[in-house]
């Protein structure tokens, strides 16, 4: 009885978390507290649903089947059993099926968000990202402020190498979060790969304001580098700015060496860099 | 008042703890039908893009300074363009939707059925079978003018004012189970009255959506004289200066 009760609290506690944990849940759900969930009560069927995720996460159809069809017993017209099913669908990827029983969620709640979302993944799942792009900008149309969703369209634009939409998307992510440095160093990412000499100076700004907020940001630093060394060689530059981006470059390879030197790894790694 | 009132054991049993009882079952029972009677509050899509959007175009405006200049511009462009902007879009008016709404109304009844009804009904029903009793004492002296206040259905000119008749004392029972209720049914339970009364006093105007149109219109306005300022203007010199001083 005690270890099903710490069980039960270790779930509760991932739960709140939003921690995955998908292996551990399952390994808790297995060793033997399916066998006691009724005496649980009202907590059954949270953990339950969490049981299900995980279950489909680590591809185990047929537990995430029992716990779906104890909860739809339970409850059988909740939209959010009904999502539960669709992932199922998607997990054996019988997208169609999946695709079917979201709009049925969307056409019930029309801002159910969750089951837009999902319907979003199943396209991605698919290899549609053209199609997930459109479905996704949609579902951005109505929510906003949703920085999950904003972060993931910057990943499908990236993937579709649509680079000066992936920036506007991250520049919504920097809105939402302005202290994030891995957003800063991200969107300098993404102007450094557009080129040209004012995205350069943009990267180059932003991979230092990364640096700023975390100064131990190694791939802004190397970032960093590769800017303002573009930057004192391109023919565009004038002698003014080339002269300071120099300065850049000779400070940012310093504090790389001292990164390393710290680190206490080869040097001569870093000889290549130097030419 | 030297000589002072004994009041009834009698009293205490079957009038006082009485009252306080149902005041407080009627309580439950209030939060349970509303339960039941509740309809889930739809939220409209519309209503919901409109909150996201403010919540957006608040945060374009907050954090306006991390993004550069274009990036800001352009985004300001699409909210506030003069045709067609998020914040300039043309709504049709809330209110027409209110009255056409059928669920708006059946909403209203099943208020007025967990709140008012009861209310009457208790209250009425109190007032009729316990009135006339002086139920209790408050521990401390009060003035003539709570009188009115505490000895509803008394009408005795010599009474010291510290005594509490038995419909003041259901009012009384109304007003304070709150915490108690907090503590029975947990928080937001619908068993309080003296809340529900106070969004009835205020609640007229409040019962209707805030207007979309007043919130755009100032949200339009403190995004049209945001002065974009970009704070990585001078970052790199800063960045490198910054350095200099630490390690030298």
């Amino acid at each position: 009885m005690g270890a099903q009760k710490s069980d039960v609290e270790q779930l509760r506690y991932w739960r709140e978390n939003n921690d995955r944990k998908s292996r551990e849940v399952l390994d808790i759900w297995l060793n033997g507290l399916w066998l006691k969930v009724n005496s649980l009560g009202n907590e059954k069927f949270l953990v339950l649903e969490q049981v299900c995720l995980a279950a489909l996460d680590c591809h185990i159809p047929n537990v995430a089947e029992t716990c779906i069809e104890s909860l739809s017993q339970s409850f059988p017209s909740s939209l959010r059993v009904r999502k539960l099913h669709a992932m199922y669908f998607e997990a054996k990827e019988d997208f169609g099926t999946a695709t079917d029983i979201l709009n049925s969620i969307i056409k019930a709640d029309e801002t159910n968000s969750a089951a837009r979302k999902r319907k979003v993944a199943v396209l991605k799942a698919q290899g549609r990202t053209v199609d997930a792009i459109k479905e996704l900008t949609d579902y951005l149309k109505i929510f906003m402020a949703d920085v999950e969703a904003w972060q993931e369209l910057a990943e499908l634009y990236i993937s579709e190498q649509d680079f000066s939409k992936a920036a506007f998307c991250v520049e919504e992510l920097i809105l939402h979060n302005p202290h994030n440095h891995l957003l800063h160093q991200r969107y300098a990412d993404i102007k450094y790969t557009i080129g040209g000499l004012e995205n350069l100076e943009t990267a180059r700004s932003y991979y230092s304001q990364a640096l700023k907020i975390n100064p131990k940001n190694m791939r802004a630093l190397y970032g960093l580098y590769l800017t303002s060394s573009a930057l004192s060689t391109s023919a565009k530059c004038s002698s003014q700015r080339k002269k300071e981006a120099a300065k850049l470059v000779e400070w940012s390879l310093k504090e790389i060496k001292k990164r390393y030197s710290e680190a206490n790894l080869m040097v001569t790694a870093l000889a290549a860099l130097e030419i | 008042m030297s000589a002072d009132l004994i009041v009834d054991t009698q009293i205490r049993v079957w009038v006082f703890l009485p009252i306080v009882v149902i005041t407080f079952l009627v309580g439950i029972i209030r939060h349970y039908v509303s339960i039941l009677l509740s309809s889930q509050k739809k939220v409209e899509t519309q209503q919901f893009q409109d909150s996201q959007l403010i919540l957006r175009s608040r945060l374009l405006r907050e954090n306006a300074k991390y993004i550069p200049k274009a990036a800001f511009l352009s985004r300001r462009q699409v909210f506030n363009r003069e045709e067609d902007g998020y914040l300039t879009q043309q709504r049709p008016a809330v209110t027409s939707s209110m009255m056409t709404d059928p669920s708006m109304m059946t909403d209203m009844v099943k208020g007025n059925l967990t709140n008012v009804l009861p209310m009457i009904v208790v209250g009425g029903w109190i007032n009729w079978m316990f009135s006339g009793f002086i139920t209790t004492k408050v521990p401390f002296p009060l003035t003539l003018r709570f009188k009115s206040m505490l000895q509803r259905g008394i009408e005795l000119n010599h009474l010291d004012a510290s005594w509490v008749s038995s419909a003041s004392w259901y009012f009384l029972n109304v007003f304070g189970l709150r915490s108690i209720y907090a503590l029975v049914l947990g928080e937001n339970n619908a068993a309080d009255q003296s809340r529900q009364m106070q969004d009835q006093m205020s609640g007229a105007a409040m019962a209707m959506p805030p207007d979309p149109k007043v919130a755009f219109k100032a949200e339009w306005e403190a995004l049209e004289i945001v002065d974009h300022q970009w704070a990585l203007a001078d970052i790199e010199s800063k960045l490198i200066g910054e350095e200099k001083v630490k390690t030298e």
